[in-house]
C-alpha cells in the first residue's frame, strides 16, 4: 500500500498544477490527436521541444516520465522494429530473403518511436500534475451536456469519486486477506493452473463480501445525511476556467497550425 | 427504481470499480502465470454482467479508472479503446443475455465478445504503430491479444461462477 501513489499525482505549485483540470483533460486528448498529423523530422523535433518545455514547467524530473515509457518498451521495439524491417523504399543497406534495411524504414521507425515516447510524456504530465478526485471532477463537467439526453452525468461521477477513494482502502484488505491466507500455509502463484486458481476463490469471497458490506453501509450512511442525488448539490471543490486555460488552447492551436505548415 | 436502490447500485458499482483496480494492480501475485505469460485476474470481472446487467458501469468504470489513472502505459488511448472494447462487449452480452438461459451459455458468449472485440486493441496498436508509408500488420497483433484475453476469461469463468455459489451477484444488487 505504501508502495502506491494514487493515481501517480506529484502535488506542486506549477502553472500546469494550477490550470483548470478540464482544459488539461481536453488540452491532453487534442494534443494526441494532433500528434498524427507528424510526417516529418522536423515537426516531430517540434513535438519533442514543445513537450519538454511542459514538462520543464510543470517542474517534475524526467526520470518519472522515462519510468512511465519503460512498460512499454517492448512493444515500442515490436512495433519499431517491424518498421524498420519491413518498410520498402530510399537507399538500402542491408537485405536478407523478405527483410530489408533501408533509408525509409530506419526513418519510420524513429518517428513511431518518438510518437509512443510523445503519447506516453503528455498522459504521463496530465495525471502527475492533476489529483485524481480534480480529474473526476473535470469528467463530471465535460460530461455534462450528456444530461440531454438523460445520460447519468452525477451517478457516473459519482461512482467515480468512489472508485478512486476506495482503491487505497480494498488495497490494504487484499494484502490483510492474501496474509491471513498466507499464514494459513496458501502458497499464491505456486503449483499448476488449478492449483492457482483453487488459490484465488479463498481471497476473492471474503473482498467481496467486505466490499457489498461497505456498499451497504455508505449507501445507509449517505441517506442518513440526506444525499438526494447530484442536482441542486453545492461542491466542495469548484472548478474555474481561467485566461491561462485559454492560453493553452491557443497554444495548441498555433502548434497544430505548424504541424500542418511541416508536413 | 426508487432512490434508494438508485444509490445502492452507484456505489455498489463503484466498489466493484475499485475492485478491478485492485486485482490489476496485484499482477504477481493475483495473477495466474503459465510460463513466460501473466494473466489479469481482474477481467474475471467482466463475468459480473452474466449475474446482473447492473454490474457493466462498475465493470467500464473499472477499466476507465484503472487504465486512466493508475496504466504507467498508454494511458489516454487505453482508457479510449480498453474503455471502448469493455463497453461494447458488455452492451452486447446484455442485449444478447435474454435469449440465453443457463449460465455457461451466458459465459461462453462473454467470452466469445471479448475475444472479437480485442479487434479494437489490436487497431490501436495498429493506428499508433503505422505511418504514412507502412502498415503495423493487424492480424498476428489480433491473435497474439485475442489468445491471451480468450484464456483469461475462461480461466476466470469457473472461478466467479464458484464465487457468485457464496456472495449470490444478483441478490446484492436487488437487494
Amino acid at each position: 500500500m505504501n508502495k502506491l501513489i494514487l493515481g501517480r499525482y506529484i502535488p506542486g505549485d506549477s502553472i500546469l498544477h494550477r490550470m483548470d483540470p478540464r482544459a488539461k483533460l481536453l488540452a491532453s486528448f487534442y494534443y494526441i490527436g494532433i500528434i498524427f498529423l507528424a510526417r516529418t523530422w522536423q515537426a516531430y523535433a517540434l513535438l519533442l521541444v514543445f513537450t519538454l518545455v511542459l514538462i520543464g514547467i510543470s517542474k517534475i524530473k524526467l526520470d518519472f516520465f522515462i519510468k512511465g515509457v519503460k512498460p512499454l518498451l517492448w512493444l515500442i521495439l515490436f512495433t519499431v522494429l517491424l518498421q524498420i524491417f519491413f518498410t520498402r523504399g530510399g537507399h538500402v543497406y542491408w537485405q536478407w530473403g523478405f527483410l530489408s534495411l533501408t533509408q525509409y524504414g530506419l526513418i519510420n521507425g524513429a518517428y513511431i518511436f518518438m510518437r509512443f515516447v510523445l503519447i506516453i510524456f503528455m498522459s504521463t504530465l496530465l495525471t502527475l500534475t492533476t489529483p485524481p478526485l480534480s480529474l473526476a471532477d473535470a469528467i463530471e463537467s465535460i460530461l455534462k451536456p450528456l444530461k440531454v439526453v438523460h445520460f447519468p452525468v452525477y451517478e457516473v461521477a459519482l461512482m467515480l469519486s468512489i472508485a478512486l477513494r476506495f482503491v487505497p482502502t480494498l488495497m490494504d484488505e487484499t494484502t490483510k486477506i492474501m496474509d491471513a491466507q498466507r499464514a494459513r500455509g496458501v502458497d499464491f502463484g505456486e503449483g499448476n493452473l488449478f492449483q492457482q486458481m483453487k488459490a484465488i476463490v479463498p481471497i476473492l469471497i471474503p473482498l467481496f463480501v467486505s466490499s457489498f458490506n461497505r456498499a451497504d453501509d455508505l449507501a445507509t450512511a449517505m441517506e442518513a445525511r440526506g444525499y438526494q442525488g447530484g442536482e441542486g448539490r453545492s461542491k466542495y471543490r469548484i472548478l474555474k476556467w481561467r485566461t491561462k486555460d485559454t492560453v493553452a488552447f491557443i497554444l495548441m492551436g498555433l502548434l497544430t497550425i505548424a504541424l500542418i505548415f511541416l508536413r | 427504481m426508487t432512490n434508494q436502490r438508485r444509490l445502492k447500485m452507484v456505489i455498489l458499482n463503484g466498489l466493484v470499480a475499485a475492485l478491478y483496480v485492485v486485482l490489476s494492480l496485484f499482477p504477481g501475485m493475483l495473477g495466474f502465470a503459465s510460463g513466460a505469460i501473466q494473466f489479469r485476474i481482474s477481467e474475471g470481472l467482466n463475468h459480473l454482467v452474466v449475474f446482473n446487467k447492473k454490474y457493466l458501469w462498475g465493470v467500464f468504470g473499472g477499466v476507465l479508472v484503472f487504465n486512466f489513472f493508475f496504466s504507467s502505459e498508454n494511458k489516454l488511448l487505453d482508457t479510449l479503446f480498453g474503455g471502448g472494447q469493455t463497453l461494447l462487449a458488455l452492451l452486447i452480452l446484455t442485449l444478447v443475455m435474454p435469449y440465453l438461459k443457463q449460465t455457461w451459455q451466458k459465459m461462453l458468449m462473454n467470452i466469445l465478445l471479448f475475444t472479437g472485440s480485442m479487434s479494437m486493441i489490436a487497431w490501436m496498436i495498429v493506428l499508433t504503430g503505422s505511418t504514412g508509408g507502412t502498415q503495423m500488420p493487424f492480424w498476428p497483433t489480433y491473435i497474439s491479444l485475442a489468445l491471451s484475453e480468450g484464456l483469461i476469461m475462461t480461466i476466470t469463468a469457473p472461478i466467479m461462477y464458484m464465487v457468485d455459489k457464496v456472495v449470490h451477484f444478483d441478490a446484492q444488487m436487488k437487494s
